[in-house]
């Protein structure tokens, strides 16, 4: 009968676009929106910088010099100060910088940093306090063989190497495969409301299989569409967004099993208290979204204040994430580096379980 | 008579409210047994509690010998259920509909295409068997609805208002089915509001009403039990004013129905004070008849309302 059960949900599932869409193309989206937005692959993201600096001027020069080495920008070399000025009034560059060639910024002379000071914060403060670092450093005197960097920056023992050459897939493909994948709960609560809705519980119901197994068999096939849109994703991130697995694949795979299971209790919830499809439907997508949110699905945890990352501990996205984030983004890292995550998934799914087989009510 | 669902004392309560009292009946095996009330009269919750759907408050229902919600589910197995509702998958074809419901009984392999191709002969749907129903008739989606409850070919076959919304076409074809599968030793439990389909149908009705079984028997014997003197029909002659006047002061005297000199009404419990009216009104008497009593009258007479009225 499950069987028989698995097949005739897989058919109306795939007869159903909007979920289809909600499963499948939605995240794919929402992957390359932010995957972009958070820098992706080995696409050139670096701010364009117009640069002129008077050629009889050694000092200019020597600043000029370090601004080009740092990397940091995407250098476009100005004929003449007009040029370079009007370069970022175009938006052709996002700032010129302007090396005259009595430049002395601790005698009041510093050089000319061209910008549009009502632009994004995000974008001047960085580029400011970037230039501003690399002039100081010309400009102090440093002893000889004092080039070196500034700090040393080191991954401390206790904690896996990251993974090198990480880009913004590595972080959206993950935080959206969980935060569409807890939207499976949602599919398999309406899934119930409508097997009331069209009569067909009612028939079910006069058969002769256990009302236990109505329940398993109802589950399953949701259990393992989730499966195949977690696979989807990834294999999606790896081959379509240069995605990379750090970790161990056979650690990942159980960590998705997890993951969909408690989606899929939560399901047996919303199944179990969602009322109308109505309700369910507004309510159920608000929340599942707050979850999302709180557990870094959207914004990663990291980047919250402390009060808001502990909170987000409360909802099973947050493990989800950090178990795939462990996998994704360090090198190595495999089963035992994911148990912590694993097994606090099957504490929420015991528990949406245990709610969802209290509050559910066969009969209505 | 050997009966093939017996009820003992079954009834249900949501809460405060009592929806079925406590109902006794014997429902003859082989037979048409009709289930007769209005809606909201507890047909569907009773039903409901014989197909192991709903859990009774009281009282204890068997299905073939089996008592309904007792382990092992051997009530169940020898029962179908047709929903009042269309209790199919739109999306799929009426062969995916079947090949699941059929597994619910544990139907497999060659087992359930000779089921679901018994099914879809009963329906008339063979020919559509593969097509989404979405796209078919409200007539067609009954027949399918009646072949989902029986492709395991159970003892008993409950039909929950199956001819709501059926064109008269299918009505018929489920009709000719119903006796059909009557005739191969089903047994058929009707409910509906249509006095008409019970009557045609059921040898043997029990009336409900208010979550209780008013009256059972055969319809002759319901009638002769409850149906009173039979109707009169009076054909009155005589110009427009005075069939106009005569009908007025026929009212006085029952429920009139009929249309211009063509009077339909209950048996008044004297004639003559009628016929004085009626002349007075200056219409002649040309014929009149006693007309058969119907189920409607039986149902009246009992309940006090028309079987439509709720």
């Amino acid at each position: 009968m499950i069987g028989a059960a698995i097949k005739k949900d897989l058919q109306l599932l795939l007869r159903d676009r909007g979920t289809l869409i909600t499963m499948f193309l939605l995240p794919v989206v929402f992957i390359a929106v932010f995957g972009s937005i958070f820098g992706g692959g080995d696409r050139d993201d670096r701010r364009r910088l117009a640069l002129w600096a008077d050629p009889a001027s050694p000092r200019a020069q020597a600043i000029a010099a370090a601004v080009r080495g740092a990397e940091l920008f995407t250098i476009v070399a100005a004929p003449d100060p007009t040029a370079a000025r009007a370069a970022v009034a175009a938006e052709d560059v996002d700032a010129a910088l302007i090396i005259a060639a009595d430049v002395d910024p601790l005698a009041g002379r510093p050089p000319e940093l061209a910008i549009d000071q009502a632009g994004p914060t995000q974008v001047r403060m960085p580029l400011v306090g970037a230039v501003s670092a690399i002039v100081a450093r010309v400009v102090v005197p440093m002893p000889p063989g004092a080039d070196q960097p500034m700090v040393a920056v080191v991954t401390p023992p206790g904690i896996r190497r990251e993974l090198a050459g990480v880009t913004g897939f590595q972080l959206t493909v993950p935080g959206n495969a969980v935060l569409f994948g807890f939207f499976l709960a949602l599919t398999v609560g309406m899934a119930f409301l409508e097997e009331r809705k069209w009569g067909t519980w009612r028939r079910i119901l006069a058969s002769p299989v256990r009302r236990s197994t109505i329940l398993v068999a109802k589950l399953v096939p949701y259990f393992l569409v989730g499966l195949v849109q977690f696979t989807f994703l990834f294999g999606l991130g790896v081959v379509g967004f240069g995605m990379r697995i750090g970790g161990s694949v056979a650690a990942l795979v159980v960590l998705t099993i997890a993951v969909v299971a408690c989606a899929t209790a939560l399901g047996l919830v919303f199944a179990a208290v969602g009322g109308s499809e109505k309700r369910m439907g507004s309510i159920g997508s608000v929340s599942l979204l707050v979850m999302g949110l709180l557990g870094g699905a959207m914004v990663p945890r990291a980047v919250m204040p402390p009060l808001l990352q502990s909170i987000g501990l409360a909802v099973p996205h947050a493990w989800a994430l950090d178990g795939y984030l462990e996998l994704l983004v360090r090198d190595g890292a495999g089963l035992t580096d994911v148990l912590p995550a694993v097994g606090a998934l099957a504490g929420f799914t015991a528990v949406f379980a245990a709610i969802g087989i209290a509050r559910f009510r066969f009969e209505r | 008579m050997t009966a093939c669902v017996t009820l003992r004392g079954l009834g249900k309560d949501y809460g405060a409210r009592t929806a079925v009292g406590a109902i006794d009946l014997d429902i003859p095996r082989g037979e048409i047994f009709g289930l007769l009330g209005p809606n909201g009269a507890g047909k569907t919750t009773t039903i409901s509690m014989i197909a192991g759907v709903v859990t009774p408050s009281r009282g204890h229902a068997t299905v073939d010998g089996h008592r309904v919600g007792a382990r092992g589910g051997a009530a169940k197995r020898a029962l179908g259920l047709c929903p009042q509702d269309l209790a199919l998958y739109e999306e799929l074809t009426p062969r995916d509909n079947l090949a699941f419901f059929a597994s619910l009984f544990g139907l497999s392999g060659a087992a359930l295409a000779r089921a679901s191709d018994w099914a879809l002969d009963v329906a008339g749907l063979r020919d559509r068997a593969d097509e989404p129903i979405r796209t078919f008739s409200g007539g067609m989606k009954r027949r399918l609805n009646l072949a989902a409850a029986i492709l395991h070919r159970p003892t008993v076959v409950i039909l929950d208002e199956p001819t709501v919304g059926v064109d008269p076409q299918s009505r018929r074809h489920l009709f000719d089915s119903i006796r059909a599968l009557a005739s191969d030793g089903m047994t058929v439990v009707y409910t509906s509001h249509y006095l008409e389909e019970v009557a045609e149908l059921c040898p043997r009705l029990a009336i409900i009403d208010h979550g209780a079984v008013i009256a059972q028997g055969s319809l002759a014997e319901l009638v002769a039990r409850h149906g009173g003197p039979p109707p009169l029909e009076v054909e009155l002659a005589g110009d427009e004013a005075a069939i106009l006047a005569a009908r007025a002061l026929a009212a006085r005297h029952g429920t009139l129905d009929g249309a211009g000199a063509i009077l339909r009404m209950p048996r008044p419990a004297a004639l003559a004070p009628l016929f004085a009216d009626l002349e007075t009104a200056g219409a002649q008497v040309v014929r009149v008849t006693a007309q058969p009593t119907s189920l409607e009258s039986v149902f009246l007479a009992l309940t006090g309302h028309a079987v439509r009225d709720e």
